[in-house]
């Protein structure tokens, strides 16, 4: 458990490259009594026989018991299955809607796949209407499919939304932090004026609040926030709060 | 044998009373017409009339029949079917390729409307099948897996390695480890060199 564990422990929280290396060869003792311990590679950490390789350049994080990954930065969405997102309606062909959620391809959604949605009962959604779904079939080999129901058939939040508000591009990492369950950022927003915000794995964030001046507040806010630290970023909401910006 | 001739499509080359049309030709008011383009041949068989055909080149093309088992690749995979070239009829290689088809119910004998294209398929996977169907003028062959000997034989893992067969439904890579599902052919027991 030592050496696995420990070839790791001291790369935590420091940046690697794609190309780095770390390899455990097990002591060979001679009592034959190799403790076998497993360890889950994340994102960005790939096996290669003996090695453990780093694809993805970025800072090495480690969760509690044994699972390591690396959190990069990037902005360029790739769809994965059971994240939800924000899409925008570009076309309707027959019962599929065509959806852009801003990977390579466009995704589909079917007509079908709303709350109460029959093949009498059409849902109401037109070209250029937001939608919040999940992917349910999202790889390199296929077009990514998307649905507004869950299992069991209920809507649980997606569906199309946004008659106001506005729509802006932030990048993967900071919307990862936004999703967290006790995301700081957000507890600070909210102290300064209620809003509503809907946040897409996919980088795209829309809000809306009371006036056309608070809503561009926040999204500059939300902006901003990319690159300060926790310190920088409470002085800076307490200056709004206060009207001085 | 007479001295190869060209001949087109909508050529007419004999009357019924000389020669049996043979493949490339057709029948049609007592004659003979060519229906390929190719080279003119005629056969003596003996104390029949002689067989006159049509050959695009010296050896005669072979066909997928419907029962073949084709080795086909898949070029593309779908929510519905998957796509293919069939590349081997039994053991013959094929000049052209032709394309198949591999929908999404003929996949496996067993709980076909749990199939998912994604896990039983990848495009660059090679596959044994079998024909079921020729297909109409436009579609292509239609062929089927649901068999314990028919389906995936050598397929690529993601880190670029080729797989092992574990079960009937997963692939392991042996460089990252990792498993993948495929819809496996069981290797028939002549195969196996122990």
């Amino acid at each position: 458990m030592d050496t696995i564990h420990a070839c790791f422990k001291d790369k935590i929280g420091e940046v690697l490259l794609p190309g780095d290396v770390f390899s455990f060869r097990l002591p060979e003792s001679g009592d034959g009594s190799i403790k076998t311990d497993k360890i889950i590679c994340g994102p960005g950490l790939r096996r290669n026989g003996e090695e453990v390789q780093v694809c993805k350049s970025g800072i090495l994080r480690h969760k509690q018991p044994n699972m390591y990954w690396i959190d990069s930065q990037q902005r360029r969405y790739v769809p994965a299955k059971g994240e939800s997102v924000i899409g925008i309606v570009t076309a309707k062909s027959g019962d599929i809607f065509k959806v852009d959620v801003g990977g390579s391809e466009q995704a589909s959604l079917s007509y079908l796949a709303f709350e109460g949605a029959t093949k009498r009962n059409r849902p109401n959604v037109q070209v250029g209407d937001l939608v919040y779904g999940q992917f349910t079939i999202a790889n390199k080999d296929m077009e990514p499919e998307l649905v507004c129901i869950d299992s069991c058939g209920r809507a649980n939040g997606m569906g199309v939304f946004g008659a106001d508000g506005l729509l802006f591009k932030l990048s993967l990492g900071l919307v990862r932090r936004l999703l967290a369950p006790q995301s700081e950022i957000v507890k600070d927003l909210e102290k300064i004026f209620p809003f509503e915000l809907v946040v897409g794995m996919n980088g795209r964030v829309w809000v809306k609040a009371k006036t056309v001046q608070q809503t561009l507040i926040v999204t500059n806010l939300l902006e901003s926030c990319e690159n300060m630290t926790s310190q920088q970023r409470q002085t800076l909401f307490k200056r709004v709060a206060e009207g001085s910006l | 044998m007479s001295p190869m001739k060209l001949c087109v499509p909508g050529e007419r080359l004999c009357s019924t009373e000389d020669c049996i049309p043979g493949t490339g030709t057709y029948l049609r008011h007592g004659y003979i017409f060519a229906s390929l383009t190719g080279y003119v041949l005629r056969k003596n068989e003996g104390e029949e009339l002689p067989v006159i055909s049509v050959v695009r080149e010296t050896e005669t093309q072979l066909l997928p029949d419907v029962g073949a088992i084709v080795t086909c690749k898949v070029t593309s995979i779908n929510p519905r079917f998957a796509k293919v070239h069939i590349l081997y009829v039994g053991s013959t290689p094929l000049k052209d390729r032709f394309r198949g088809t591999i929908r999404k119910e003929d996949v496996r004998a067993t709980e076909k409307d749990k199939v998912e294209t994604y896990k039983s398929f990848r495009p660059g996977d090679i596959v044994l099948a079998k024909v079921i169907s020729l297909g109409d003028v436009q579609s292509n062959y239609l062929l089927t897996t649901a068999e314990n000997e028919l389906g995936v034989v050598v397929a690529h893992s993601e880190a670029g390695a080729q797989m092992v067969p574990i079960s009937w439904c997963e692939m392991q890579c042996p460089r990252t480890h990792a498993k993948e599902f495929r819809k496996v052919a069981r290797v028939q027991p002549e195969y196996l060199q122990a």
